[in-house]
């Protein structure tokens, strides 16, 4: 679950943008954005911003990334423009660009109406070179050191029209240790932070961070410290999709590992809904739909068979689908076989102990089927059938499967039978829960969708100025009417005057 | 560095837990003194960077003690003795500073084991995610291989492979959990028997549960309160009365309100 993962999560919100334009220029565009969005304390602008990331990153250099810092800050002298072009190589073109930009930008701005740009568009920059080192690994060591300088910097600005930025620089930050493979001893300082976070009602920064160390435990395979950590803290509801959707993925892992199926199941189900679409984030997708199989059949179903049809899917999840079908065929052998084939894969999935446990599973549908098409067989029959080792499992077993509700039946142990009972009629106090369940989900959604919507500021106006009108029509109505009554009055008089 | 008379204080304990047979009060009171020893040196949570062979060997003392409860049979012990461990097992591996310890997996194991005679099926199962270990190789470590094999045959319900298998302990600690292991199998295999048969000849019975004798099984059935019918040689399961199919009315008048108000909601 290393990179396939992330990359693609990091392609949520990534929106469509225009192709047309340099990377420079919209750098520039961005940073105008910021400006706006400090000045006015409007967070929406800098969130458009930061929806650019995925794709400006992909089309980062050092040269665009010079360039900009240049047109921006125009100002020579500035700290902040030294502190990040140390950053940067100073590769042999950059000399002539620099004079391109200086000759060129004070030509058109005069150097002093420039006033030196937000500290948020510094933080911007920081975190677009920080992205920009992480792309070759042998920059990773100075991207960690620009990765502390960076945390330090955002930690004594402490600007609260910063936040949206800060999360986003978390993130980096802890993508870049995790490229160094130390994350284990990044938890302190996410921790940390994450603490500052919450004091703060930083909803962003923290849900990056709670995610940030959620990840590092499962890394290493620290479920328990994991699932502590979740019972101590509460995820920011306005956190974005994209937390969120990694949050219950983390979540379904978790409760995977700890034998609650229908509650992982849940949170699967959420990361799936909340997640961008398959194509733009189509590691995540499968990522979550690995799992999601996996513990489907642990509870006893057996998924869908176009899941496996989707053009994203198809490849990935070959191994899991012949495990389907081995489950649902209820063949032991098969289940064996297929689980020998395709160990690497599980093992990288880290769904390797999940699939080991559906073995049980595997017996309990064989079981299930035979129920079904015989009213009576023999222990002997059922031993052969299923490749079971002796009767005397077979009995075990069978007692066992009808202890859990798998088949209705009884053993007759004198005359080494199983005597199938019939089938529970489809009616009951059960059917009415499901039914009730159902529609509560839809009504919640439903309230949920209506909670999501977004107001548009003084949109009510258009409405009050739409009633006014209306009232104004009404009275002229109403006038009208009134002089009509007249008329109408008159009508008569006239009629008599007639 | 450790002071010199808590590095006797551990040479004795090696000695006293070593010797055939080993004796338990003495390992008992030396480790009551080297934990004191190590809290006062600071190395029983140990928090920085600390001497190697100091960490060595409060590992080790560590190991000796949770072997030590289970050859007393002092089980909440043990469990104080494995979480103590668990910084020296999982913090110092991923800085790679401490050499792996030979006794880390058959603690390991027994603490696996532990949690299955207990029937924490998945605390088990997340105590097993947690090893560092790859999962395919789980099974070729032969003290993790038997409490992973014993979950699975529990889970299946092929309790006749646990009852075989409970002599093959691939340690000597192993054993003792042997009993309260089999008491969790003769409850779970009394409980499926109570769903799946109606009445089982005594002597069936017997050989179901692993009772060699049938008094013990008549303490047992008494116990689960069986009737036990002497003269016919059988036993027969108390059937739960069919339940009573009752609609549910203020629930499902509570339900059919609570969707009425949403509906009004929407329209």
């Amino acid at each position: 679950m290393a990179d396939v993962e992330m990359k693609p999560l990091d392609d949520v919100e990534a929106k469509e943008h225009d192709e047309k334009s340099s990377p420079v220029a919209e750098i520039r565009s961005n940073v105008a954005l910021i400006e706006r969005a400090v000045s006015t304390l409007e967070p929406r602008f800098t969130h458009r911003v930061l929806r650019t990331l995925t794709a400006l990153r992909k089309r980062l250099d050092d040269a665009v990334l010079r360039d900009a810092i240049g047109e921006i800050y125009t100002n020579d002298d500035s700290q902040a423009k030294k502190a990040l072009l140390v950053w940067l190589p100073a590769a042999p073109p950059q000399d002539h660009t620099m004079d391109v930009d200086t000759t060129h930008v004070p030509s058109t701005h005069p150097k002093h109406a420039q006033p030196e740009p937000v500290p948020e568009s510094e933080i911007y920059f920081r975190l677009l070179i920080l992205h920009h080192l992480l792309m070759s690994p042998s920059n990773y060591k100075k991207a960690m050191t620009l990765a502390h300088e960076t945390v330090q910097r955002m930690q004594a600005l402490n600007r609260r029209s910063m936040d949206p930025i800060a999360a986003k620089v978390w993130y980096a930050v802890e993508r870049t240790y995790e490229l160094l493979g130390e994350l284990a001893g990044a938890r302190p300082l996410f921790l940390a932070a994450q603490r500052t976070a919450s004091l703060r009602h930083d909803a962003e920064t923290q849900a990056t961070l709670i995610n940030c160390i959620l990840r590092s435990y499962i890394l290493y395979n620290l479920y328990d410290q994991a699932d502590k950590f979740v019972t101590k803290t509460t995820f920011p509801a306005s956190a974005a999709n994209a937390q969120f959707s990694r949050y219950h993925y983390y979540l379904g892992r978790i409760h995977a590992v700890q034998l609650k199926y229908s509650a992982a199941h849940d949170d699967l189900e959420q990361a799936e809904r909340r997640a961008p679409p398959q194509r733009t984030a189509p590691g995540f997708y499968q990522a979550v739909q690995k799992l999601s199989i996996a513990v489907k059949l642990l509870m006893g179903e057996i998924p869908e068979r176009g899941l496996f049809r989707q053009p994203v899917l198809e490849k990935a999840l070959i191994g899991y689908f012949e495990i389907v079908k081995a489950v649902r065929n209820g063949s032991l052998s098969q289940f064996q076989s297929t689980l020998s084939k395709y160990a690497a894969d599980f093992e990288k999935d880290k769904t390797y102990t999940l699939i080991v446990r559906l073995r049980q599973n595997v017996i309990k549908t064989g079981i299930r089927r035979l129920s079904l098409s015989y009213s009576r067989i023999s222990l002997r029959d059922i031993c052969v059938k299923l490749h079971l080792d002796s009767e005397e499992d077979a009995e075990y077993i069978v007692g066992k499967a009808i202890r859990d509700g798998v088949i209705e039946g009884r053993i007759v142990h004198e005359k080494g039978w199983m005597e199938c009972g019939g089938q529970k009629g489809g009616y009951g106090p059960e059917v009415s829960d499901v039914f009730t369940a159902r529609i509560q989900y839809c009504t919640n959604l439903h309230n949920e969708s209506v909670k999501a919507m977004r107001y548009p500021l003084n949109a009510h106006r258009k409405d009050l100025v739409a009633a006014e009108n209306a009232r104004e029509r009404e009275r002229e109505l109403a006038k009208e009417i009134a002089e009509g009554g007249d008329l109408d009055d008159e009508g008569p008089d006239l009629g008599e005057g007639f | 560095m450790a002071p010199p008379q808590l590095v006797t204080l551990f040479r004795q304990l090696q000695q006293a837990f070593t010797a055939r047979p080993c004796d338990l009060q003495k390992c008992g009171t030396l480790l009551a003194q080297l934990k004191i020893g190590l809290i006062e040196a600071g190395l029983l949570m140990p928090s920085g960077d600390e001497n190697l062979e100091d960490l060595v060997m409060a590992r080790d003392v560590l190991e000796v003690g949770a072997f030590w409860s289970i050859r007393s049979r002092d089980i909440p012990s043990f469990d104080r003795y494995f979480s103590q461990l668990q910084t020296f097992y999982n913090d110092y591996r991923f800085a790679s500073v401490l050499p792996p310890s030979p006794r880390e997996y058959p603690v390991r194991g027994l603490y696996l084991i532990r949690l299955l005679t207990q029937n924490r099926i998945a605390d088990f199962h997340t105590t097993l995610e947690s090893l560092p270990l790859a999962a395919d190789s789980l099974t070729a470590n032969p003290y993790i291989q038997h409490p992973v094999n014993l979950e699975r045959w529990l889970m299946e319900g092929s309790y006749s492979k646990v009852w075989n298998a409970r002599e093959e302990a691939p340690a000597e600690e192993y054993k003792f959990f042997v009993d309260s292991l089999m008491g969790t199998i003769r409850n779970e295999i009394a409980r499926c028997e109570e769903a799946a048969y109606e009445s089982l000849p005594i002597k069936d019975a017997a050989t179901l549960l692993f009772f060699t004798s049938q008094s013990e099984l008549l303490s047992f059935a008494q116990q689960r309160g069986w009737q036990v019918n002497v003269s016919a040689g059988t036993i027969a399961f108390a059937k739960k009365g069919e339940e009573k199919t009752e609609i549910p009315r203020e629930k499902l008048i509570q339900t059919n309100l609570k969707l009425a108000r949403e509906l009004e909601q929407i329209i």
